[in-house]
């Protein structure tokens, strides 16, 4: 079988093209995210982390780690871009199916935290294999889009093979069960397909199924239901789910203007859940105030308009379409995670790209980031 | 060429793929970002100090710092209640399992050190969701070093020791009903205690400090505040611990002798101020355990309760009882002692004076009364002066003296000694109060003014003249005697003398204060020159069991019949007596109100003879403590009780002579010149008159005599019994007529073994018949 990657990669072998520097503004805002974000977990987790027994009370703990990975991440992220295009052309449906295959060894040799199991113990630390399906299925699809081409208007080429993949992605993540890496991976799914040509009456159709689906998600798991009664009115539930957006929303609400200065948060001295994962953003709330929660977010806004300014200026389709991509997934990740902190939106783990503790997720985010300073170098420089 | 840019037309990506896009740009980078933008607004901005406050207070976690309470102080100074630090144990459950301490290692220690149940203290352990649960309150500080040590030895966080205060009352039982006590919280729960509770109790302060969820200090970051206590006022009472003692000695000896059955009360006010020197309620408790009652009640309640139920029931009304100040709580019909108001109001209208002539029959038809008016004495008194009149607590005498007086007078004197106060609806049952600075005081109960300004129907005027048909309480009828011998001003009773701050800076004190002038200094003179009369006229005065050796004692008995048992076919008394002192210018008045005696002590129930020698005895004490010097006359002089002087290595000839020389006379035994043993020992206040038994060479005799029946006994007869025994007697009463005056009470039981030489004191009543009455 043949499929888009092969040729493409074959067309660079044909012309191997020369191939410009990365996109420098992309590349600096991702590593000015990541020094916040890596000193931002350091004043998040030390109060954790000195209280914790888990940590033997090394308040640098989670920092320390946070650092390693995202100077590994950093060299990931350069050594990516190196790589041309066409390799991970070729590696798209390779990805594909090794995430397809840990998502199916979860159940069986994954660790749980909590009422979920979605790691996979690697001895030094765990990963999460949705982290790899999420860059996997941009990958294929992106690759499945440029081979269909034309045909990408029609149900049985445009729709049925990617919904067939996603419907195996998503059955895997609902077992687990996590929901907003499956909504996540849905919707990344349905903004490759955007972004290939999909025609639009299908989202319509796609989100009255998803609708239907959420609708029964919510009935037979009281976990989720939860969830959105306390989204709704987090004071009703202070002790249970409400507790923690209540946390959160206190710590963004403390930090007022200008916030309580960097390190001298209160909320994460174990008021606050999560406050060095998913809810980091709270923190960041309560120390640097709005004015420094706008402009980390201006950062990001900034990093994500560079990435679809990027995409944008691709010549080939693949390019484009991964850049394009991996610029939604980002995008999504950070307002879904802002949403949920804020309580715009209920409650979910969805972890905020760069900032988040987490070893593997950063490092693989770094390496998306790395894809796309690839996929930079495919913009002839101007001259 | 032209197939290369096909090719990269056919590669680069669509103009629909651009446009969406830029829809996406538009999407995810753009409105997104506004809208977390303008949420983040509303929350940081807009909402800000809700949240922060929220958050604050939830991050905020304060430690009170208690108060020291205030000290109580009798009037000299005497410590009567202080407060002293102690410790409460606490466990948190939470820290114990989030640093996996032992808890049955906990409960273990914790149980043996505070001697506690250790299934109790483990559960306590295992309530995990909690920080602070007390395992033992007010821990003396030895024991909480021993809880700080095994603390110390496990490193057991999960143990907390909080710092607490702890009342202590060093005279214990003393004046009990005034001083009140603490609960568990520090919180006065009776007396002054409670009375002055927010002046002793200071000023909690606190220290905020921002903690974690697990309620340690935050690590860098400090928010602190802290707003230092400020200690309790300290309270220097009227009360002197002394006099108080004294009250509290007699009076409980009388409840004794006398099989008082439903308590006895007893005020001691300094007539010029309104000061309170004394008062006691009987039975009363221990201020250090106040919820322990009397053995003997607890033992009548195991022996009367069916239920653990029932028991817990009669246990709380006993405590309940125990807890009941008497003297302010409960009213009763004064009777005869309410003579002196009457006295007193008729004097200051001018309707009678010292040559007044009364006639009494027995008995006086009243306009409006059924019945007659009895006196107590059958066939009545026959022609009396007014100070016989009050002398012979004359009923008939007095209801002539109320009805000279007029009812509506009447009703204003007895409005303006404070019995009533009037409403202006004059149909309303009255009432009043002393208003003294103590809680729980009752108010009296009087008829209304249309029921007693009854010009068809004078038996409310008749009765209330000496002293039925109305209910005071026991204060009520001290501040109005008093103001009837001090010169006439009504005033204020009060407990508190002084407050001061805790540097002992003067707060604020409490003077005396006059309510109003009742009556002329002319007419308070004349009433305490009759008082004496009934204490000091050895012949006619029924208060004369009331005298003291060498004081000027003036008062006035009285005898009531408790109304509400007489209806329910019971007859139960309330004997008093009110004396004042010295009569010429009256320092004090001292109640003595006894409730309901047994009719079968042996003694005459009345005032005359049940509460007049206690007051005596009070009398006696209190006086000397004043710095009132006595004033002997030579007859009370070798009447009174005497010290055995030394006559170790005297000649008999010289015993004999010293002997003599102190009134007392001797038995010699043995065949020696010289005296080598006496009995009793030397400086033994004995009875004039006594035999003193002096050894010549030879030597006591070791045996054992049993202490005969001396009541009903004269003075001198059981002095002369006791003699044939070697036992010596002596009296705490005064002696008047060693003749005369018969023992009434012994302080060794009848049949009780002692040895040679012991003593035993008895009290004194002259039982004259003429003196055996309700009155």
């Amino acid at each position: 079988m043949e499929y888009a990657g092969t040729r493409l990669a074959r067309d660079e072998e044909r012309a191997p093209a020369r191939r410009a520097a990365f996109d420098v503004p992309f590349a600096a805002l991702t590593l000015l995210l990541l020094t916040i974000g890596v000193v931002m977990v350091l004043s998040a987790s030390y109060a954790r982390a000195y209280y914790s027994a888990d940590t033997n009370h090394n308040a640098a703990y989670y920092f320390m780690r946070q650092l390693g990975f995202a100077a590994a991440g950093t060299a990931a992220m350069l050594v990516l871009s190196r790589l041309p295009m066409a390799f991970y052309a070729r590696m798209a449906f390779p990805a594909l199916a090794a995430s397809v295959a840990l998502l199916a060894a979860v159940p069986l040799i994954g660790v749980s935290q909590g009422d979920a199991k979605r790691w996979i113990d690697l001895g030094f630390t765990t990963f999460q294999p949705s982290e790899i399906a999420k860059i996997a299925v941009i990958l294929y699809f992106a690759a499945l889009i440029c081979r269909f081409r034309s045909r990408m208007r029609t149900f049985r080429y445009g729709i049925a093979p990617f919904a067939a993949v996603l419907l195996l992605i998503v059955g895997l993540l609902v077992l687990e069960p996590h929901f907003s890496a499956a909504i996540i991976i849905l919707a990344i799914g349905a903004a490759m397909l955007f972004l290939g040509g999909a025609r639009l009456y299908w989202f319509v159709g796609g989100t009255v199924l998803l609708g239907g689906a959420l609708a029964v998600v919510m009935t037979f798991f009281p976990y989720a239901s939860n969830r959105i009664a306390s989204w709704l009115d987090p004071f009703s539930n202070t002790q249970g789910v409400g507790y923690q957006i209540i946390q959160s929303l206190y710590a963004i609400g403390s930090g007022g203007l200008f916030g309580l200065g960097l390190g001298h948060g209160r909320q994460k001295y174990l008021y606050l859940p999560e406050e060095h994962n998913d809810f980091i953003f709270a923190v960041v709330c309560e120390e640097l105030g709005f004015v420094g929660a706008c402009a980390i977010l201006l950062l990001f806004a900034l990093l994500i308009v560079r990435g679809y300014y990027l995409a944008m200026h691709m010549r080939d389709r693949f390019s484009f379409l991964v850049t394009a991509g991996i610029t939604t997934l980002l995008a999504m990740q950070v307002i879904l995670n802002v949403a949920v902190v804020t309580n715009l939106l209920p409650c979910t783990g969805i972890s905020l790209p760069f900032f988040s503790y987490g070893g593997t997720a950063l490092l693989i985010q770094m390496a998306e980031m790395g894809i796309i300073l690839s996929a930079s170098r495919e913009i002839p420089a101007k001259t | 060429m032209r197939g290369k840019n096909e090719e990269r037309a056919r590669r680069a990506p669509s103009r629909t793929m651009l446009r969406r896009t830029l829809f996406l740009l538009s999407v995810c980078g753009i409105a997104a970002f506004a809208v977390l933008a303008a949420r983040l607004y509303k929350l940081q901005i807009v909402d800000h100090e809700r949240y922060e406050s929220a958050a604050i207070e939830q991050q905020l976690r304060g430690t009170a710092i208690s108060a020291a309470r205030g000290t109580i102080y009798d009037r000299d100074g005497r410590i009567l209640a202080m407060s002293a630090s102690v410790d409460t144990i606490y466990l948190s459950p939470a820290e114990i399992e989030r640093y996996g301490e032992d808890a049955e290692a906990i409960a273990a220690g914790l149980a043996e050190i505070l001697e506690l149940d250790y299934e109790t203290v483990y559960a306590k352990t295992q309530n995990t969701s909690s920080w602070y649960e007390v395992v033992a309150r007010k821990v003396e500080p030895e024991v909480a070093a021993r809880v700080r040590e095994f603390k110390g030895e496990g490193g057991y966080a999960g143990i907390k020791i909080e710092t607490d205060t702890k009342r202590y009352y060093p005279y214990g039982s003393l004046a009990a009903h005034v001083i009140g006590f603490t609960g568990t919280d520090n919180t006065g729960l009776g007396g002054i205690e409670a009375r002055y509770d927010s002046a002793l109790s200071g000023e909690a302060g606190y220290a905020l400090r921002s903690t974690t969820a697990a309620g340690t200090d935050m690590l860098y970051t400090n928010f602190e505040d802290y707003v230092d206590a400020e200690d309790g006022e300290s309270l220097t009472l009227t009360i002197d611990a002394q006099i108080q003692y004294f009250v509290e000695k007699h009076l409980a000896q009388a409840v004794e002798d006398y099989d008082i059955q439903d308590g006895a009360a007893a005020i001691c006010m300094e007539v010029d101020t309104g000061a309170i020197l004394s008062m006691v309620s009987l039975g009363n408790f221990d201020l250090n355990d106040y919820q322990s009652i009397s053995a003997r009640a607890e033992a009548e309640i195991d022996a009367a309760a069916e239920s653990e139920e029932e028991r817990r029931e009669l246990i709380a009304a006993e405590q309940q009882r125990q807890w009941r100040n008497k003297a302010i709580s409960d009213t009763y019909e004064p009777g005869s002692t309410f003579k002196i108001i009457t006295l007193a109001m008729a004097l200051e209208e001018g309707v009678v004076d010292e040559s007044s002539s009364f006639y009494c029959g027995g008995a006086l038809n009243v306009i409006g009364r059924g019945t007659p008016v009895k006196c107590w004495k059958h066939g009545g008194h026959g022609s009396q002066t007014l100070t016989q009149a009050v002398q012979h607590s004359c009923n008939v005498a007095f209801v002539n003296i109320g009805l000279k007086v007029g009812e509506e007078r009447f009703y204003d004197y007895a409005e303006a000694f404070g019995f009533l106060e009037r409403t202006g609806d004059p149909d309303a049952q009255l009432t009043a109060k002393t208003g003294i600075d103590l809680g729980g005081e009752s108010g009296s109960i009087w008829w209304s003014e249309n029921v007693f300004c009854d010009d068809e129907n004078f038996s409310q005027l008749a009765a209330a003249s000496f002293g039925q048909t109305f209910n005071i309480t026991p204060l009520q009828l001290v501040t109005a005697v008093s103001a009837c011998v001090n010169g006439g001003y009504l005033m204020r009773p009060h407990l508190v003398e002084r407050v001061t701050g805790p540097e002992g800076e003067i707060i604020s004190e409490t003077g005396a204060e006059a309510v109003r002038q009742v009556i002329s200094e002319e007419t308070s003179a004349k009433v305490c020159s009759i008082l004496e009369q009934v204490v000091g006229d050895p012949n006619e005065g029924t208060g004369r069991n009331a005298y003291v050796a060498g004081y000027r004692i003036g008062g006035k008995t009285g005898t009531s019949t408790k109304t509400t048992e007489e209806i329910a076919g019971n007859k139960e008394y309330i004997v008093s007596f009110i004396g004042v002192a010295p009569a010429d210018d009256p320092q004090i008045a001292l109640l003595v109100l006894l409730d309901n005696p047994s009719s079968e002590s042996g003694i005459y129930i009345s005032g005359g003879q049940m509460a007049a020698p206690v007051v005596g005895k009070m009398m006696a004490d209190i006086l000397p403590a004043l710095g009132v010097e006595p004033q002997y006359t030579d007859s009370e002089l070798t009447a009174m009780d005497r010290a055995v002087p030394n006559l170790e290595g005297l000649s008999l000839d010289e015993a004999r002579a010293r002997l003599a020389e102190s009134g007392l006379s001797c038995r010699v035994i043995g065949s020696g010149s010289a005296v080598s043993g006496q009995l009793p020992a030397a400086n033994t206040v004995i009875a004039s008159g006594s035999e003193i038994i002096v050894y010549a060479g030879a030597e006591p005799s070791a045996d054992l005599e049993p202490v005969p029946e001396l009541r009903g006994l004269s003075y001198e007869t059981a002095r002369e019994v006791l003699s044939y025994y070697g036992v010596y007697l002596r009296t705490d009463s005064s002696v008047t007529d060693a003749a005369g005056q018969v023992v009434s009470a012994q302080d060794i039981e009848p049949g009780e073994l002692v040895e040679h030489g012991s003593v035993v004191t008895v009290t004194l009543v002259d039982a004259d018949d003429s003196l055996l009455g309700e009155y």
